[in-house]
């Protein structure tokens, strides 16, 4: 601390301490003048930690579906080699593009049938006022944390149609699209419930009625006005549904047999590379990442509407 | 254009009856303001002429068409709402056309019409924005603009100018007069602001608990009020009252006596009196006046063009102690001159012009007399 013998007469006791004291106390005294450089360096250390914890793994599947499976043993940091046929490989040896699809199928299903009962559940729990409205509000809040776990011995039962109900047994659901169909469109269907109800709520009212007046009818009025001022909220909750269900793990693992022509969606695929005698670790690698491009895209043109229908539900409430 | 008819329209919600047996008649391209307290069933009287609710009992006519069981597209109104509820992802030109368009119209009539509807409400150059670009009035604007570019036969207004400042309050005030005497349309008109009421419409409705209590041009509201309720509604500041009796055409309260009423039954009244009709004896005025009031002044209030006196009448036998009649209801607001020579705590004399005293059945509420016509005829 260069301080001329004059800024010393100004503040003699502060600067007298700042000159005699060891380093660590110095940056302590700079950091309680300065706050600002501090939660700044914080930030950046936050945001290290962060890009770190979540960019990591990713870079490391890189690095092993780029070394060759025989030199993958032991690995370092960086690739032991480069392979980049692996990522044509995978759809060689299993139809991975089929799991593929899979997934993108279901998923499209799931979000059809959550848009379709989520959309007409949050309308009317947005703009109506009606006798049990927060309990059945807090209802579905409270089944949306039940843990799925408890659901699946039940609902393999089910979808294996060993449940007889009136001597009829129920459907073989199981290696369809339905068995995970329905069991992750009701798990996300609390979730998009809730986003809509707060973004239907924040349309004004009086629009229905304006439009009513003006020549709608109430249909008319629905899909005219409120149809176009709810579909940011809807396309948010479209995308939300499509990312979780696509990424679900517990049942669509559990609810189909693996094989892409019964509907297996995509980690089956990655599975596929797990052989009883040996696994192709670069091309699982390989398989992961390519499974991932899908939603990265989705979520590269989508996140800004992600991040402002959420934010918005959650602020203007 | 049309006329609006109400035939013992009801609206009950369970055991609540929010609109009772309301029967109103308002003649084509007359402008008639519903108003009355919050609650008290003006918003749901309007909801059922547009169709927005269904009411339980009733038959509305609009243009002698019943249109009881239309729905409000098929009744050919048009409608102002308080929020003003404009779409808000259409521009202005198309909120002002929706209705037009929605019913097929073509591109040519749309594009007359909505010239015409921006002409009469000096929105040129507005026509693309969005409602979020546009100042409170310019929306105000547009939804009026939204609902006369279809040329309704009946023009509903639910308290269009609440969301405004005050200046632009009274602004657009004069300028819905302007739109609806220019449009020679007819128009309803629901607010709970009595001023806006009096400045604005042919007649006012004055509605309290569901029920309609007057029906009148507004000086006939102003000046013979039909019950208690109106005469303290109409007016502002609010008129006064004293709880007395009846006997041998002498009217006696706690705080004066008048004599020489026109009523003979013995019975339980209330007498009304303005603030302005209130006059200290030496007023020069003070010749047309009856009754007699010794109280002081308590508080000062001018505001300009007027100064409200609040007055502590001295309780009879001059007992004014402290705590005694100091009740908000038991000041009698007198509003004089600001020129006029009082201070406060003062004690003074004021005296009630005859030809404005109402007499009020104390029971029902209903108004008995408006002004004390014969000579004071003064006993010893």
């Amino acid at each position: 601390m260069g301080a001329s013998p004059d800024e010393t007469a100004v503040e003699p006791e502060a600067e007298t301490e700042t000159e005699t004291n060891n380093v660590l106390e110095r940056t302590a005294q700079r950091a309680i003048q300065d706050p600002d450089t501090v939660y700044r360096w914080l930030t950046y250390v936050g945001i290290g930690f962060f890009v770190t914890a979540s960019l990591f793994p990713f870079y490391w599947l890189f690095v092993l579906a780029l070394t060759p499976n025989e030199s993958i043993a032991g690995m370092g940091v960086v690739p032991k080699g480069f392979n980049p046929g692996a990522f044509l490989e995978v759809f060689e040896v299993v139809p991975f593009h089929r799991y593929m699809l899979n997934s993108i199928a279901i998923a499209a299903f799931s979000t059809v049938i959550v848009l379709t009962v989520g959309s007409i559940a949050g309308y009317v729990f947005g703009r109506y006022e009606f006798r049990g409205r927060l309990p059945l509000l807090f209802l579905i809040l409270v089944i949306s944390y039940f843990p799925p776990v408890a659901f699946l011995i039940p609902l393999f039962r089910l979808f294996t149609g060993e449940v007889a109900l009136f001597g009829i047994s129920s459907p073989q659901l199981y290696n369809t699209p339905w068995s995970i169909v329905m069991p992750l469109s009701a798990i996300t269907m609390p979730l998009i419930i809730f986003l809509l109800t707060t973004f239907y709520r924040q349309i004004p009212d009086g629009l229905e009625d304006a439009a009513r007046v003006e020549g709608s009818t109430r249909i008319g009025a629905l899909r005219r006005i409120i149809v176009p001022l709810s579909a940011p909220g809807v396309a948010t909750a479209g995308i939300l549904t499509f990312i979780i269900v696509y990424n679900e793990f517990f049942f669509s693992y559990l609810m189909v047999n693996g094989t892409a022509d019964n509907w297996s969606p995509v980690l089956h695929g990655i599975f596929a590379f797990q052989g009883t005698q040996q696994v192709a670790y670069n091309l699982m690698a390989a398989a992961s990442i390519i499974g991932v491009i899908p939603m990265a895209v989705l979520v590269m043109i989508a996140q800004e509407r992600i991040v402002s229908g959420l934010t918005q539900g959650a602020l203007k409430e | 254009m049309g006329s609006v008819n109400l035939e013992s329209v009801n609206k009950r919600y369970g055991d609540i009856t929010a609109v009772d047996d309301i029967k109103i008649d308002v003649a084509d391209g007359e402008f008639l303001s519903l108003v009355g307290p919050s609650g008290c069933g003006k918003s749901t009287t309007l909801e059922m002429i547009s169709g927005l609710t269904t009411q339980s009992d009733g038959q509305i006519y609009i243009d002698d068409e019943d249109v009881t069981a239309l729905p409000p597209k098929d009744r050919n109104i048009a409608m102002v709402f308080q929020n003003i509820a404009l779409f808000p992802h259409m521009d202005v030109f198309d909120n002002m056309s929706y209705g037009l368009r929605i019913r097929g119209a073509d591109d040519d009539i749309i594009d007359r019409r909505v010239d015409e509807a921006v002409e009469i409400l000096r929105l040129d150059g507005m026509l693309d924005r969005m409602p979020s670009e546009l100042s409170g009035g310019q929306r105000q604007r547009v939804a009026i603009g939204r609902a006369i570019v279809r040329d309704p036969e009946v023009f509903l207004m639910d308290e269009p100018l609440a969301n405004l400042d005050a200046k632009l309050r009274v602004h657009m005030r004069t300028e819905l007069q302007r739109i609806q005497r220019k449009l020679d349309v007819t128009a309803i008109y629901v607010t709970h602001d009595q001023e806006e009421a009096m400045t604005m419409s042919d007649r006012i409705a004055i509605l309290n608990d569901g029920e309609l209590q007057q029906i009148d041009p507004p000086l006939t509201c102003y000046e013979e009020p039909a019950n208690v309720f109106v005469a303290g509604f109409i007016g502002s500041p609010s008129m006064n009252f004293i709880e007395g009796s009846i006997d041998d055409y002498r009217f006696e309260s706690p705080i004066t006596t008048i004599d020489a009423v026109e009523l003979d039954e013995p019975s339980a009244v209330t007498l009304g009196i303005r603030p302005e009709d209130i006059y200290p004896a030496d007023d020069p005025r003070a010749d047309r006046t009856v009754g007699s009031v010794r109280a002081s002044v308590d508080v000062i209030e001018p505001v300009g063009e007027r100064m409200f006196v609040y007055l502590l009448p001295d309780a009879p036998g001059g007992q004014s102690t402290d705590g005694a009649v100091a009740l908000d209801g038991d000041h009698l607001l007198m509003s004089v001159d600001p020129d006029t020579d009082i201070a406060e705590n003062e004690e003074l004399d004021v005296t009630f012009d005859q030809s404005s005293i109402h007499l009020f059945e104390t029971a029902t509420g209903n108004a008995l007399i408006h002004g004390l016509k014969r000579e004071p005829t003064p006993r010893s």
